[in-house]
């Protein structure tokens, strides 16, 4: 086991255990939150895993996972609009600590890859993921005031 | 009516080579291979994904 494969652990345990926890308890408004950004874990954790498995291709499920994470919070913050206009989600701290964990990970990844084709496709994973995740969390809380549903 | 056909397709075609741009350059990334082949055929796809994405666009903002 090395130092990637703790990390991963760590971050899949205590990151992916507690978005779990908070998608299967508590009001709507975390539940929608929890699940969001369990896919920010999710996808860090895939990314540590390739790195310590040395395995790059499993790079490709991390990028499917911050392609299709955001589109489905996006589905969840439409059909759940009216609710979550009631009672909608505040959760800026753990977003903020989700992302930089998810950022972090990516600098990481990143430096032990070098620069090169490789570390394109990790930056541009990084970037789906942590920006699709603020956009998802912003059309859960209410932010896109403009688009009908949410 | 020959000037105002010219002073759309300039724009459109600097937005269609943007696209194309920015989706040879995802396909240059993401391939683990390089070679001509494969690049062949992200030329290809990146120009389907061009007209695509333009399309789109325009649906979207509704110009």
């Amino acid at each position: 086991m090395n130092g990637w494969l703790l990390a991963a652990a760590v971050v899949l345990t205590g990151g992916l255990g507690a978005a779990l926890w908070g998608v299967a308890t508590g009001p709507l408004r975390r539940r929608a939150v929890a699940q969001n950004l369990a896919t920010v874990l999710a996808g860090s954790g895939l990314l540590l895993l390739a790195q310590g498995y040395d395995r790059p291709s499993y790079l490709d499920l991390a990028l499917v996972l911050a392609l299709l994470g955001p589109v489905g919070t996006l589905v969840f913050a439409r059909l759940l609009a009216d609710d979550l206009a009631a009672d909608p989600p505040r959760a800026r701290a753990a977003t903020w600590a989700t992302v930089g964990v998810a950022a972090a990970t990516v600098a990481a990844v990143c430096a032990a890859t070098g620069p090169g084709r490789a570390m394109g496709k990790l930056l541009v994973t990084g970037a789906l993921l942590i920006g699709g995740n603020l956009i998802a969390s912003r059309a859960l809380s209410g932010g896109f005031g403009g688009v009908r549903g949410g | 009516m020959n000037r105002r056909t010219n002073s759309a397709a300039l724009p459109a075609a600097a937005e269609l080579a943007l696209w194309w741009t920015t989706l040879a350059g995802l396909w240059l990334v993401f391939i683990s291979t390089v070679d001509p082949l494969e690049l062949a055929v992200g030329a290809g796809a990146a120009a389907v994904g061009a007209l695509a994405a333009r399309a789109a666009r325009r649906a979207v903002t509704d110009r």
